[in-house]
């Protein structure tokens, strides 16, 4: 293995370079890819870039190239995670605050910060992300995403037990017996998400 | 009664209409005094038993009804516990699932508890409590009851993210038989002035940016399949008219699982016909995405999907003229057409092609399915195309759906109407590839 060492100073070069030279998408598909869990995802972004500055901002239509589909792959399983999680996400009310926890192979978060701020807009909330170790809070309508290394959460109370245990009996009731597809139902909400959710915990 | 019995009973007389997508989003801000938005591209929540996606509660109003649609469980002759909500209960409900991101909005219906009328008046009585004194953002689909007064299905509208009414049965004459206190007309008549309102509403917000919104993400319909004798293509063909006359958003498409003896219907022993089911979807979805219209996909001749095939590639199959089609120079909705080929994928060789010629690897590396598309296509490695026994060609696209575990067995869906000669056991893999060539145009 070979580590280069950062050197913050050439690094903002290059950022500076890839809108100029190959446009400002590229730019956000290199930063996208940084969040992604592709594996050698920075010498990925070095090949891509290398071509990109021979190319231009073509390079983005390049969608079979095997420098760029495996980039924009790793993007759009970043944004298809975060998407999921807009959906899978789950919270409980801690004495006013919304409290929810995600465990994502990519790094969601900042995709997410704006997509919860607009819907909770008068809500405090916490999303802490276990697997990268970060929480996403927005209290007093002031967001913030800062490292922290776990959470510990008070039992929860009568009230919020009582809107889970509905919420389990909805979830419970709304399939169709004669219609049961375990195997479907895997396929769209694969098993890593289920210790996070409320009505899947106890299939787990 | 309390609130979780009731929720028990009202999600159990819901779960048999087909819809639950919050998609086509509505122009409603949240100008930050309120709770919600949404996105248009509609999402999903968690996948209940069966597979099928959650985002919405979908609760009735209440599951009293005077009315007695025979394929119902919630008709007025069928045994079962009744059970309302009172607007305050649901608003809140809703609210708090809600806020735990348990779901993207409310889906409500109800039966007819008293009249049509008043039953509206409740339902929004609900959606107010949730719009006005909560502020709430969220997605709400609701649905008009067949014979409510014009002005109530208006107030519906302009509270309701998506209006719709059900069509329930394919032809009148199934309705005459197991709907008889509704018509033709109580439901035509509330979809046509969603349509009517709809358009008007748009044309009021080009000119007035206050206009309240009427339904912005328009209107939807489903229907029973598999409870009453009509084809597949009268169903898709029936489909096709009312996206055409009512700017419908979606139509969507229910197996019918037989919950009561009834002497009209299939009997309870019946398995539900989901594998029909799912080729209506795949058709339907060719027609609102794919620029197909009924009649290319099915026929009087053919008026039933083949099990083995899906739709597109049983339209490929039986139009050889069509190919091949040059990925270099094709459009658009040539692209499209080709098996193996989605609308992203054709986007992505109309935009990577710019930068060059294409090779089989490219298309593969872009999401084109290569296993069914490479018969069809003419690219740099085959520019003069593939030639390739019919066989080769059914097998490889034969619907793996209907296959459970890929094994060779016909086994995880009823098929529904297979050729007598092989009605009674599920046919094997050979046997379906052989019946697939067996029913191929000759030049192939
Ligand atoms: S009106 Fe609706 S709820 Fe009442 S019996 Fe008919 S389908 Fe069922």
């Amino acid at each position: 293995m070979h580590i280069v060492a950062t050197d913050r100073e050439k690094a903002e070069r290059v950022r500076a370079s890839i809108p100029e030279k190959i446009g400002l998408e590229a730019l956000t598909l290199v930063e996208d890819v940084f969040l992604s869990c592709m594996s050698d995802r920075e010498l990925a972004l070095l090949r891509f870039l290398r071509l990109g500055y021979r190319a231009g901002p073509v390079v983005l239509s390049m969608h079979g190239h095997p420098r760029v589909a495996p980039v924009l792959g790793a993007q759009r399983a970043l944004l298809g995670e975060a998407h999921l999680y807009k959906g899978f996400t789950r919270f409980a009310d801690y004495g006013g605050t919304l409290v929810g926890i995600i465990q994502p192979k990519n790094c969601v978060l900042p995709h997410l910060a704006r997509h919860f701020a607009l819907r909770y807009p008068n809500e405090d909330f916490l999303l802490y992300d276990k697997t990268y170790h970060l929480a996403l809070s927005h209290r007093g309508h002031v967001l913030d995403l800062q490292p922290v290394d776990s959470l510990q959460l008070a039992p929860i109370d009568e009230r919020e037990a009582r809107y889970q245990a509905l919420w389990k009996q909805f979830y419970r009731t709304i399939a169709i017996e004669g219609r049961e597809n375990p195997r479907c139902r895997m396929t769209h909400l694969p098993k890593r998400y289920w210790a996070e959710m409320v009505e899947m915990r106890e299939l787990f | 009664m309390d609130l979780m019995r009731k929720l028990a009973i009202l999600t159990e007389s819901a779960k048999y209409d087909a819809a639950c997508t919050s998609s086509g989003a509505s122009a409603r801000q949240n100008r930050g005094d309120g709770i919600g938005s949404t996105i248009a591209a509609g999402c999903c929540h968690t996948f209940s038993a069966d597979g099928r996606c959650v985002t919405l509660l979908k609760v009735l109003m209440s599951n009293e009804c005077v009315y007695d649609c025979r394929y119902c469980v919630n008709r007025r002759s069928n045994e079962v516990e009744r059970a309302s909500f009172t607007p305050r209960e649901l608003a809140e409900l809703t609210l708090e699932f809600y806020r735990r991101n348990y779901i993207e909005g409310l889906f409500l219906s109800s039966g007819v508890c008293g009249s049509p009328d008043g039953t509206m008046e409740r339902m929004i009585r609900t959606l107010e409590l949730l719009r006005y004194d909560h502020r709430f953002y969220g997605y709400i689909h609701a649905k008009a009851i067949p014979g409510a007064s014009p002005e109530l299905v208006e107030r519906m509208g302009l509270l309701a993210d998506r209006l719709s009414v059900n069509i329930e049965l394919p032809s009148e004459a199934s309705l005459r038989l197991l709907a008889p206190h509704k018509t033709r007309a109580a439901i035509l008549g509330p979809m046509a002035q969603i349509a009517r309102t709809a358009r008007q509403n748009r044309q009021e917000l080009v000119r007035y940016r206050h206009t309240p919104v009427f339904a912005a993400a328009g209107q939807a319909t489903q229907m029973i399949i598999g409870a009453t004798p009509e084809s597949d293509y009268q169903i898709l063909r029936l489909a096709e008219g009312l996206y055409r006359k009512y700017a419908l958003k979606r139509v969507f498409y229910s197996a019918y699982i037989p919950a009561v003896a009834d002497s009209l219907l299939p009997t309870p022993d019946q398995k539900p016909p989901l594998l029909r089911e799912h080729r209506l979807y795949q058709a339907d979805f060719l027609l609102r995405q794919y620029h197909f219209a009924a009649d290319e996909v099915l026929s009087a001749e053919h008026p039933h999907f083949s099990p083995y095939l899906d739709p597109k590639c049983s339209w490929a199959l039986y139009h050889p003229q069509h190919f091949p089609v040059d990925v270099q120079t094709a459009d658009y909705r040539t692209l499209l057409r080709v098996p193996g080929i989605g609308p992203k994928s054709a986007r992505r060789i109309l935009d990577a092609r710019r930068a060059g010629s294409l090779s089989n690897a490219d298309l593969g590396r872009m999401g084109v399915v290569l296993r069914r598309a490479r018969y069809f296509i003419l690219t740099r490695d085959q520019p003069t195309g593939v030639k390739l026994g019919r066989e080769a060609i059914a097998r490889a696209l034969l619907d793996p759906a209907a296959f459970s575990h890929g094994a060779e067995q016909l086994s995880l869906f009823a098929p529904p109407r297979l050729e007598p000669a092989i009605s009674g056991a599920a046919p094997t893999l050979p046997e379906a590839v052989e019946e697939v060539i067996a029913s191929l145009p000759h030049p192939l």
